[in-house]
């Protein structure tokens, strides 16, 4: 089982240091997670991981799932998309099977801690039932546009929380309760960010067919048109003209996505048939080979139009992987333009960046280390680790902003 | 000679919900915005290790989502340790945007996605574990605290209590008898390096005292 005490000389010391001294304040304490789903996506991803760490600091975890039917999950699947700006239609018939499906849950798990971290809008309405103990709402989705009248609804019940915490400043939202901001990180001792050999890199590399012998660009993610991956391909076959290079579009199929068959069509059809075009339908726990093809790279782009946080930047950078992101979401919160990558606004912008990369491999490895080294600061899973137990140890000191241990 | 216990701080983020699109909505916000707001956005600057040609969260906004280049160097050359009290330094801030728009025209607004978000921030301080007796351990400290403790000592030491020196120069002068160095160092500029390059620069002048001491008779 993976410890704390495995993380050192990989995380920074004063992060480590740092969840020892909170973790005994708060030794014994009740710690409850929540959320919908024990695998799939990055919150079970993130728990899976956090538990056992947490368990092994002397805390109290536990971490429970709420059960529904597939209507539960209908709806709590056009809440989500609500809250990212899409048009859904609601009925005051479905709001009450969402709460009434909380009720029945609350009948069964057992909700009494010290803390309780509610993840995401599917279990909002538990706090109707909240036993005891600081209820606090983490919310992952990105609802800087959400639609108002579906906000409203999710926030008689997220403004009866103790505290909401958001992944980025332009997530928060108006409440009257105190609100965090913390990233969402990345495992370092993952399948997905742990060190490869060359012999793994060079296997890869071999099954999907990637000569290496010219200068790669990357980009990884869902075929969809937020991603821009057509985008892509103009900025590299700008490159192209005086940088002989390859360039890998890497993204899952995205079955439950009906728009995604059409759009790796799409993006087929565009690449033609350019042997330096490779085009990757990776399915699920793929995360080897993402590390992998990140490695290999000479670029990494996340050209998207739209983000979340986006994760895949994070998980470049810990490679040293120079990364060229779309200014947009929570790629600025990563990216210091020129000092650890390169923001874009443009295709055209996308291609000079690469050109100068490509160019001049010094500042090409500058970029990267100095991408690795706010990756490790910032965004690594101890410091969320850390702020999770900040954020509840402030909340027992409220009124503090300095407190000394 | 009384040791120097290093110690190290993190922060974390709290939003106060307020946000600015336009200069005029970032100064009505400079102008309400709690004090602990001011302090994050300008004296906690350097904490984000990373040194542009700003030295506020303010001018670098201005500066970046505006694109108004003669205003975020105004706001930029605002030095936060030249005021005693957080008022005066809001004060400050807001005069200079009056003043800008009293003889420039008025720059667009932020694009979607590039508004200003005041924040807050909460702080745990905790020590490090190193503790130095002599200028030589006080070297080897240097070179190996988080660079948190570096930021915690070298800038938020000056607005700790009663806005003065940095706690490095303090102890060189007031407990550790070297007030040459610790003249030095309270020369340096702080708004010119990020965190590793001043602990880069610090460590190279102690260095070379300690490197002196050792060589004297």
């Amino acid at each position: 089982m993976i410890r704390l005490q495995d993380y050192t000389g990989i995380s920074p010391k004063a992060d480590l240091q740092l969840i020892y001294k909170l973790s005994d304040r708060l030794s014994k304490k009740r710690f409850l997670h929540i959320n919908s789903t024990k695998s799939g996506g990055g919150v079970a991803e993130i728990l899976n991981r956090m538990t056992p760490l947490l368990d092994g600091l002397g805390l109290a975890v536990r971490w429970e799932t709420i059960e529904g039917d597939q209507r539960f999950f209908s709806i709590t699947k056009k809440i989500h998309n609500a809250l990212q700006g899409l048009q859904e239609v609601f009925t005051d018939d479905m709001w009450a099977y969402h709460e009434a499906i909380n009720a029945k849950n609350a009948e069964t798990l057992d909700l009494d801690a010290d803390v309780v971290f509610v993840h995401d809008p599917q279990p909002v309405p538990l706090i109707k039932f909240r036993r005891s103990g600081l209820w606090i709402w983490r919310c992952h989705i990105d609802v800087s546009n959400p639609v108002r009248e579906v906000w409203e609804r999710i926030s008689t019940y997220a403004g009866s929380y103790d505290a909401a915490i958001f992944s980025v400043s332009k997530f928060a939202q108006q409440m009257s309760i105190d609100e965090f901001i913390i990233t969402p990180t990345i495992d370092p001792l993952s399948d997905k960010n742990r060190d490869l050999t060359e012999a793994e890199v060079a296997e890869v590399a071999d099954r999907f067919g990637i000569p290496r012998d010219k200068p790669t660009l990357l980009q990884v993610s869902r075929f969809d048109r937020f991603k821009d991956p057509n985008g892509v391909i103009r900025a590299y076959r700008l490159v192209k003209k005086y940088n002989d290079c390859r360039l890998v579009l890497a993204g899952s199929s995205a079955t439950d996505d009906p728009e995604g068959d059409a759009v790796i069509r799409e993006v087929k059809e565009f690449a033609g048939n350019d042997p330096d075009i490779h085009i990757l339908l990776l399915p699920a726990f793929s995360d080897r080979d993402i590390n992998a093809l990140q490695r290999m790279a000479t670029v990494v782009l996340q050209k998207s139009l739209k983000e979340g946080f986006g994760l895949t930047v994070t998980e470049a950078m810990w490679k040293g992987r120079p990364v060229i992101g779309g200014n947009v979401g929570g790629i600025p919160s990563q990216i210091i333009s020129g000092v650890n990558g390169f923001l874009v606004n443009s295709e055209e912008g996308a291609a000079f960046r690469i050109r100068q990369i490509l160019n001049d491999p010094a500042m090409a490895k500058g970029l990267g280390d100095n991408a690795r080294q706010y990756v490790r600061n910032n965004f690594l899973i101890t410091r969320q680790i850390r702020d999770y137990l900040f954020v509840w140890y402030a909340m027992l000191n409220r009124g503090r902003t300095v407190m000394e241990m | 000679m009384q040791p120097f216990v290093f110690k190290q701080c993190t922060n974390i983020l709290k939003a106060t919900q307020r946000r600015a699109v336009t200069i005029r909505e970032l100064m009505s916000g400079i102008s309400e915005v709690s004090e602990a707001s001011i302090f994050h956005h300008t004296y906690q600057y350097f904490l984000k290790g990373h040194m542009l040609e700003y030295t506020n969260d303010f001018a670098q906004w201005v500066g970046e989502a505006l694109e108004e280049k003669t205003l975020s160097e105004h706001l930029a050359i605002i030095d936060p340790y030249a005021y005693d009290k957080i008022a005066d330094l809001r004060t400050r801030l807001v005069g200079v945007i009056e003043d800008y728009l009293g003889h420039f025209p008025e720059p667009r607004p932020a694009l979607a996605g590039n508004e200003f978000h005041f924040n807050e921030s909460a702080t745990i301080v905790f020590p490090t574990g190193i503790v130095a007796h002599n200028l030589a351990e006080f070297l080897q400290g240097l070179k190996y605290v988080d660079s948190s403790s570096i930021y915690y000592h070298f800038y938020e030491g000056r607005s700790r209590g009663v806005y003065g020196p940095d706690d490095f120069s303090t102890w060189l002068s007031e407990k550790a008898n070297e007030p040459e160095l610790s003249g030095r160092l309270r020369h340096i500029d702080p708004f010119m390096y990020d965190i590793e390059g001043m602990r880069k620069l610090i460590v190279q002048i102690v260095e070379q005292k300690v490197q002196k001491d050792m060589e004297s008779l």
